[in-house]
């Protein structure tokens, strides 16, 4: 049985603890939060038996294997750091650290301690990005893509995100080194990562504030984002973040030499793109309705998936932590390599630092 | 009001005109209304706390119009030096500021963390008359109160929050029994005010107790009950009346209206006056077993749907129910200044008009 705690009792503890419920073998010890009653009603709410206001008191009183942190992003690092000393896994939510130096070290730890860390990029971990991973480890693209495009939208309209940190100025997102972005954009980046290769990687980043935040008088965030990365081997991917963009696509496009592929997040499809061509006028009739099959496919799939109890808003989680708890049970790889954490917290902060965020500019 | 009439509940008023009362979330829905009504009443130094400068247009307005002086603090109740600046010097505090949203943990800190760190702010000080605290009729439990009973202050409250998935709810129970431990604890003088359905000009949707449209089409499910509703107007009255009248702390009121319509009368009116829609009837027995239906396949599936149709919900909102303010106004004299016809008559021209 492992056992497992929470540090941070807030918005994101709730997803947390609601697929960590889901998870055989596994059991919820204690959770923690600095301020007590928030401690204490995530307790109540899931009847677990001990909360804490210091992590330290959860970590020799509770014992766990497993600490998931869902603080803001600020404690990560020293929080990440105590638990690994204690000798606990540990399941990060995003951004894994404030600083690429910070990731280096926390994995640099984990490796040295024979201890476990991941990053709660669960969007990764969606059936249609399980789909896409299959296919391109098939070979469908016809080699390593050759470019790749990840579109991932903030939509101010949504208040569940937008009213808290609009309402607030003094709310913690703007207050993280890439302010609203800090806080977002390695899920897109993220998946750029994992099929880039080697870890030297060339970044151009150009972002501005849009017209809808000035018009209500907020100058200092920026929401629009476009990225331009490329690595050794000529593999190139843009990057798009947009607070504007109607509907609030979340896309990643991967082209490949023989084929391509079209994931959309938003509605769990993922359109597969043949680079087969059809003489004459049959080339502009044949791959309508192919693409249409395509969808239509796809449409099955997720009733297929809904039906099979597979399709929860959450399943990119639930699906992560599973393979992060097996990898602790077992002591195999870990879901998220290191190198991927790694790179994409420098790659974040070299483009926080090319559009004039706080954060250090560091070489990548 | 005349000025007679005025002098005389003066003399039942715990707090003087010129005392400072503060007003937490007061740019909101209900929260500019107390202000206004304040205004009228003749308080003269009031202190608004809001939680971002935008929105503020109408409250500015409020304040323009008055020769009170009306103070201006933005802050968030999460922050205690917030709390503190707010809460210093002030005799009585209006707090309707609260958490909203489907987050059981945003509505738990909006509403009953915000409230214990404004309540601390408040220990610090020694000018406090009285702590008016808002909560809502939705904190009582529905199944545990058998159909066609009274509603009324004794009736049992909510204990089983996962399974009513209701975050607003539960943040507002938490708040509740915050302000009671506080009273209890530390001698806070408090009265709890719990009002139905607010409606009125600013609240752009028809109220969830006559149905709901999640499904692409409004689904009615209200049907002869009447609906615990209160007018915008009426509702602040009742709260600044809870707020200032003598002899009452330690309390806690329900606030609904006097002529109380019927779900069916309700969306009559509305279709007729606003604009026609397609709607079906559920008939609360069906709506009540698909709830159940509901309920199980969200357990079955491990949350792919979660809960939020469920049978506590079902019964304490649409199960046929009477409700009562014979305490309201028996402890504050309070009768609703706006009747139904007039009331009902201006938030269907607000809606009308596009929600302007």
């Amino acid at each position: 049985m492992i056992r497992v705690g929470i540090i941070g009792c807030g918005k994101v503890a709730d997803k947390h603890i609601g697929q960590i419920l889901r998870i055989q073998g596994c059991k919820i010890v204690g959770v923690c939060d600095q301020e007590e009653l928030m401690a204490a009603q995530v307790a109540e709410r899931f009847g677990i038996k001990s909360c804490f206001n210091d992590a330290r008191d959860l970590l020799s009183a509770c014992r766990p294997d497993v600490i998931h942190i869902t603080t803001p992003p600020q404690s990560h690092y020293d929080l990440a750091r105590q638990c690994l000393d204690a000798g606990c896994h540990v399941y990060v939510e995003k951004p894994f650290t404030l600083y690429s130096n910070e990731a280096e070290e926390l994995v640099a730890i984990a490796e040295k301690t024979n201890k476990k860390v991941t990053v709660g990029h669960e969007t990764q971990f969606m059936p249609v990005a399980r789909d896409m991973r299959r296919l391109i480890n098939d070979g469908y693209l016809g080699g390593p893509p050759v470019h790749m495009e990840s579109i991932y939208c903030y939509d101010f309209a949504d208040e569940r995100y937008a009213k808290a940190l609009l309402g607030d100025r003094q709310h913690w997102v703007r207050s993280l080194p890439g302010g609203l972005l800090h806080n977002i954009i390695d899920h897109g980046i993220g998946k750029i990562v994992e099929y880039l290769q080697g870890d030297e990687v060339t970044v151009v980043a150009h972002g501005f504030t849009s017209r809808f935040l000035e018009t209500i008088g907020e100058h200092g965030i920026i929401d629009e984002l476009r990225v331009i990365i490329s690595d050794s081997k000529r593999i190139t991917a843009y990057f798009t973040f947009s607070s504007q963009i109607s509907p609030a696509l979340h896309q990643f496009r991967v082209y490949g030499a023989k084929n391509s592929l079209v994931a959309d997040h938003e509605h769990q499809t993922l359109l597969k793109v043949p680079g087969k061509t059809y003489k004459s006028y049959l080339n502009q009739f044949i791959p309508p309705f192919s693409n249409a099959k395509n969808y239509f496919d796809n449409g099955c799939r997720n009733i297929r998936r809904f039906l099979r109890k597979e399709l929860h808003a959450e399943s990119g989680m639930y699906f992560l932590m599973s393979l992060f708890y097996r990898s602790v049970a077992e002591n195999t790889g870990v879901p998220i390599p290191y190198r991927d954490i790694v790179l994409t917290a420098r790659i974040m902060e070299n483009i926080f630092g090319q559009i004039g965020c706080q954060s250090p500019i560091c070489a990548v | 009001m005349l000025d007679q009439q005025m002098d005389a509940m003066r003399q039942n008023w715990i707090v003087g005109k010129s005392d400072l009362l503060l007003i937490t979330g007061a740019n909101g829905f209900i929260g500019s209304k107390v202000v206004e009504i304040l205004l009228e009443y003749g308080f003269t130094r009031l202190r608004c706390l809001v939680r971002s400068s935008r929105n503020l247009s109408e409250l500015q307005q409020i304040a323009d119009s008055s020769k009170a002086e009306v103070e201006f603090i933005q802050g968030n109740l999460l922050s205690r030096a917030d709390c503190r600046r707010a809460a210093r010097d002030a005799s009585l505090i209006f707090h309707l500021a609260a958490g909203t949203g489907k987050s059981f943990a945003g509505c738990f800190m909006d509403s009953a963390l915000a409230t214990r760190n404004l309540l601390d702010a408040v220990l610090e000080g020694t000018h406090l008359k009285r702590f008016l605290s808002v909560s809502s009729l939705a904190v009582y439990s529905g199944l545990q109160i058998r159909p066609g009973d009274i509603l009324d202050e004794k009736c049992p409250i909510e204990t089983d929050h996962m399974s009513r998935y209701d975050a607003y709810c539960y943040g507002k129970i938490k708040q509740d029994e915050i302000v009671l431990t506080y009273g209890k604890e530390h001698g806070l003088p408090y009265v709890i005010v719990r009002p139905g359905v607010v409606y009125g000009p600013g609240k752009k949707s028809i109220p969830g107790r006559v149905g709901v449209d999640t499904f692409g089409i409004f689904l009615h499910l209200g049907g002869n009950n009447k609906i615990p509703v209160i007018f915008v107007d009426n509702c602040a009255e009742a709260i600044v009346r809870s707020g200032i009248v003598d002899g009452i702390d330690g309390e806690v009121v329900n606030a609904v209206d006097d002529d109380l319509p019927t779900s069916r009368e309700f969306l009559r009116l509305y279709k007729e006056n606003v604009h026609p829609f397609f709607s079906i009837d559920i008939p609360y027995p069906v709506f009540y077993h698909l709830n159940w239906l509901w309920e199980k396949y969200s357990k079955w599936s491990e949350g792919q749907l979660p809960p939020v149709f469920n049978r506590r919900n079902c019964a304490a909102y649409y199960q046929m129910q009477r409700y009562s303010n014979r305490k309201l106004k028996e402890l504050t004299g309070w009768t609703p200044r706006v009747p139904f016809g007039e009331a009902s008559r201006r938030y269907f021209e607000f809606m009308k008009n596009g929600g302007r």
